[in-house]
């Protein structure tokens, strides 16, 4: 007999010890998600009834929400919704096009290309705006090239214009719709097309009669996607769009709140039918995606068809390659330009030299305490947001206790919500609390920002984990808590990783949100860079954005095999 | 013999489907018992029930005579407080450790010195046959290896009862066969309780020392596998425990033990159970225990006349359909008939059972 006393004695009455304390947790968890989120959205929703901002003297109204209706800001919406829906059109067929030529067909630089869109996947967008600024402003390195070149004088290059806007949007949202094409273009099942082509259709009959309507869920929940990530855009028009004067519906809340006097109500309620316009198509993209029903294959060992694309590969090729320019390597060089020549000049045959930038950097105390209140908030704060999404993936993937859906919407909120609209409620409500003027409210709004990325890819990861293994640890006689720490969590370190990887690069790189909430004393690089750069001191700002680029770069390189798998 | 699992009462719903539905029974210590049932019956859950995870809605549950649920007294113990050893369908081997960390895990949760673990698992890994695997990746591992991994790491902590869910049914038909001997064994010399999860009838019979047969959340008959085999209760239970023919017969006199009545095609029959009164009845006969001859013209007590409609050779022996009226009755017989051909079918009395009529297909 193997009963020993130990074990009788072990056997404590134990119903709901650890049930009490897992609600607790749940409860707890629950709260400060509540707290981190909801509390924005009514501070914003009070402000828009507000006459004046926090602390001021104001009474109840209407006005905020008639205000809406201005020509002013109809015009701004329709411009918005313009550069939107032509960008999401744009990046959607650019990313599509691509995910297509590298998971379907004989494309040969497969790998160059996948790693082509990670960088620039990973490429700021108020960089990348900078960048193109220094190249297509009037007086920039491409209308000076004409005139030199070829005596073309009238500028016809003009970044700071919608055309403008949408060109960089373009360039930095295509990746986003190659990497949430390319799952369903990867794994949808060949025999399916194989099927198409023994019944006598040629390769383009193929794409267009099978591929694409199988693709048809896909390719919506990509435009809608692209879409809102156009809308909620805030670093390029704000880099091109200010100068040019042509505002969207974030550029016009943030100059409503930064120009005097602030229209504290008025900016709320653009900013709240702002969310309304995203977050009503992320609930429609949610809804497509769980409707996608293109057929996947589970299964190991088939080979996919690839398509031949013969005279038409070269001309693939090229094109790619010129997307990686574009984005990312041209960018990088006008950049690196900039930065290391005293004054700006197009011509670099008569620029003159110097490091004197950099040294720059490390002589202005307030650029150095930029970098490191960035380092604390990407890596202190990412270890918060992280924990925060992992109690909540886990429960509401695996503890499911009552009340766990109520979280999971609350959780996946933020995806519909800008930047600068959050950055706006987290104003508006922690300009009470002692934290205030304190790195705090930007970690806890980075945390609110960004919590669907660190849900979501944990939460997929709880849920490729069988429920099994955990039970396992529970009746090989590990507690609870034994065996989230010896079982789960060595199971989740991928995706703790990556997810841990993604918010640091969320919260480095951040700057809508940042733009409204930060102080003197808690600017970040994102800030500094766009400061030094509206001061006209391009050269500054090129090597502080040498310096991100450098670090966001070296980091992906770092943790590359999430991102890049190919 | 000491009781090594008692149940009583058990209920448990999941929302308002009622799957386990007044289940009780007993287990001796060294007992093992096999769950057999069709599919969604609710065997996994009375297993998970035994295990601690899932929470009955009442009931009793007993391990070794101490309590480990009771609805009345509000009493749960938490499944790692049980000292069960549970092996998963799904095996559950942890990807993140190697086979030795596998197996030592109970030991290690439960602060054993290092040596002790280290001769434990060693001893359990060679019972198993995976020694030399010990530094293996849980992944590097094939189906049949994982799933000793995952008996190995049931009863390397010595527990006080042992459970298992279907834990052969991804191996192959000979790895399964060993697999099956293992178990029996292993469950033996540890002499605990063990409750052993499946729907594979020949698995029931051949490893039981008794048969649960369940259905739709209740205990539907109990016995030994001879019983279960033999002596079925009624059709549902002849029907799980292996292949059968079923004949509804007249039976115009009732004795002690035996009825008897005429078969569809007029010959006299001799079978055995008992019956209140006469009147129609359904016997059930095991297509093996079924005598198949050419036909002589015989006459006589539990013989039957018909044709050959279809011969399948099967190796050992071929399995005829005979019809025999309105009725096909399937034989398995070393005798070789050509298809077409009158044959006599024969049984003795005790191979054929009168079942009960509730629960009839
Ligand atoms: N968590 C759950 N929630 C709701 N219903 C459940 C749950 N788990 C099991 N069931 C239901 O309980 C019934 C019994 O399930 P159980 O897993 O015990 O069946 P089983 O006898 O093990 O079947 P199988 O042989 O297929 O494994 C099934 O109808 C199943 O749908
Ligand atoms: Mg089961």
């Amino acid at each position: 007999m193997s009963a020993s006393d130990a074990a009788i004695e072990m056997r404590a009455p134990a119903r709901g010890s650890s049930a009490a304390a897992i609600r607790a947790i749940f409860i707890v968890t629950f709260a400060i998600t509540a707290f981190l989120i909801v509390t924005p959205l009514v501070a914003l929703l009070y402000g828009s009834f507000r006459t004046g901002g926090p602390g001021t003297n104001a009474t109840y109204t209407f006005d905020n929400w008639r205000g809406l209706l201005e020509p002013a800001i109809l015009d701004t919406l329709l411009i918005t919704l313009f550069i939107s829906i032509v960008t999401s059109l744009f990046s959607s067929a650019f990313g599509g096009a691509m995910a297509w030529l590298t998971y379907r067909t004989d494309f040969r630089f497969k790998r160059a290309l996948v790693a082509a869109i990670g960088l620039s996947f990973f490429f700021p967008g108020f960089i990348l705006a900078m960048a193109w600024v220094i190249l297509g402003s009037p007086g920039g390195v491409l209308n000076a090239f004409l005139s030199e070149v070829f005596g073309i004088d009238s500028e016809p290059f003009d970044i700071y214009s919608v055309a403008g806007i949408i060109w960089i949007q373009v360039l930095h949202i295509t990746p986003f719709a190659f990497f949430t094409l390319r799952g369903p273009l990867s794994s949808m099942d060949a025999s399916l097309e194989e099927a198409a082509y023994a019944s006598g259709a040629n390769p383009w009959q193929v794409a267009r009669r099978v591929t694409m309507p199988l693709m048809i869920f896909p390719l919506l929940s990509s435009l809608l996607l692209c879409f809102v990530l156009s809308v909620e855009q805030f670093a390029v028009p704000a880099m091109v769009g200010i100068p040019g004067h042509v505002n969207t519906l974030a550029t016009e809340l943030y100059l409503l709140i930064s120009f005097s006097p602030p229209n504290t109500g008025l900016a709320a309620a653009v900013g709240l039918a702002m969310s309304a316009v995203t977050g009503l198509s992320i609930f429609i993209q949610r809804r497509v995606v769980h409707r996608r029903n293109a057929p996947t294959v589970t299964g190991k060992g088939y080979r996919l068809h690839m398509l031949r694309l013969g005279r038409w590969r070269g001309l693939a090729e090229i094109l790619c390659l010129l997307y990686a320019l574009l984005s990312f390597i041209i960018p990088t060089i006008a950049l690196l330009y900039t930065s290391g020549i005293k004054f700006f000049v197009a011509n670099p045959f008569e620029a003159a030299w110097t490091w004197r930038n950099y040294v720059q950097i490390w002589e202005s105390p307030g650029t150095v305490r930029s970098l490191i209140n960035t380092l604390i908030v990407a890596g202190g704060g990412a270890v918060l947001g992280l924990t925060l999404g992992t109690l909540i993936a886990y429960s509401t993937h695996r503890l499911r206790p009552r009340g766990f859906r109520a979280l999971d919407v609350l959780a996946s909120l933020p995806f519909g919500i800008p930047g600068i609209v959050i950055g706006l409620g987290f104003l508006w409500s922690y300009v009470w609390l002692p934290i205030y003027g304190t790195l705090w409210v930007l970690i806890f709004c980075y945390v609110a920002r960004f919590l669907p990325y660190a849900t979501e890819t944990v939460g997929a990861q709880v849920v490729q984990l069988d429920k099994s293994l955990e039970e396992a640890a529970w009746t090989s006689g590990a507690g609870r808590v034994a065996s989230f720490r010896r079982i789960m969590l060595p199971l989740l370190r991928p995706a703790l990783q990556s997810g841990y990887f993604l918010l640091f690069i969320a919260y480095f790189r951040e700057i809508a949100a940042a733009a409204l909430i930060y102080t003197s004393k808690t600017e970040v690089l994102s800030i500094s860079i766009w400061s030094f750069f509206e001061n006209a001191n391009w050269g500054v700002a090129s090597a502080l954005s040498v310096v991100t680029t450098v670090i966001t770069v070296s980091l992906m390189v770092a943790m590359t095999r999430a991102p890049l798998k190919l | 013999m000491a009781t090594g699992i008692t149940i009583k009462g058990l209920v448990k719903r999941f929302g308002d489907k009622t799957i386990i539905d007044h289940v009780s029974f007993d287990i001796a210590v060294g007992e093992l018992v096999c769950l057999l049932g069709p599919s969604g019956c609710g065997k996994t859950t009375t297993l998970r029930c035994i295990a601690g995870l899932e929470a009955p809605e009442e009931g009793r549950i007993e391990i070794n005579g101490q309590p480990v649920f009771d609805s009345a007294e509000k009493l749960a113990v938490e499944p790692y407080r049980r000292n069960a050893g549970m092996v998963f369908q799904s095996y559950a081997i942890w990807p993140h450790l190697s086979v030795f960390e596998n197996v030592a895990f109970p030991l290690r949760v439960r602060n054993t010195p290092n040596a002790e673990v280290e001769k434990k698992v060693m001893r359990t890994l060679d019972m198993v046959g995976l020694a030399d695997f010990r530094a293996r990746s849980a992944q590097q591992l094939s189906g049949g290896q994982q799933q000793r991994v995952a008996v190995a790491r049931a009863i390397v902590h010595e527990p006080d009862v042992l459970l298992f869910d279907e834990p052969l049914s991804n191996l192959d038909a000979r790895l399964r066969d060993a697999t099956r001997a293992e178990i029996r064994r292993l469950q033996r010399e540890l002499n605990v309780a063990a409750v052993y999860v499946t729907h594979d009838q020949a698995e029931a019979l051949s490893l039981a020392d008794r048969i649960l047969v369940m259905s739709e959340g209740r205990i539907h008959q109990a016995g030994t596998p001879q019983e279960i085999y033999g002596a079925p209760r009624d059709a549902f239970v002849a029907d799980v425990v292996g292949a059968t023919n079923f004949l509804d017969i007249a039976v115009h006199a009732v004795g002690d033990g035996t009825v008897q009545g005429v078969a569809p095609d007029g010959a006299p029959l001799r079978v055995t159970g008992r019956m209140a009164a006469p009147g129609p009845a359904r016997v059930m006969v095991r297509p093996d225990r079924l005598r198949v001859a050419p036909d002589a013209g015989e006459q006589g007590e539990n013989c039957l006349h018909g044709t050959v409609r279809q011969r399948l050779f099967m190796g050992g022996h071929y399995e005829y359909a005979i019809a025999i009226g309105p009725t096909v009755l399937r034989a398995f017989s070393p005798v070789q008939v050509a298809e077409g051909g009158r044959v006599t079918v024969s049984f003795e009395p005790c191979d054929c059972i009168v079942l009960e009529t509730r629960g009839a297909p």
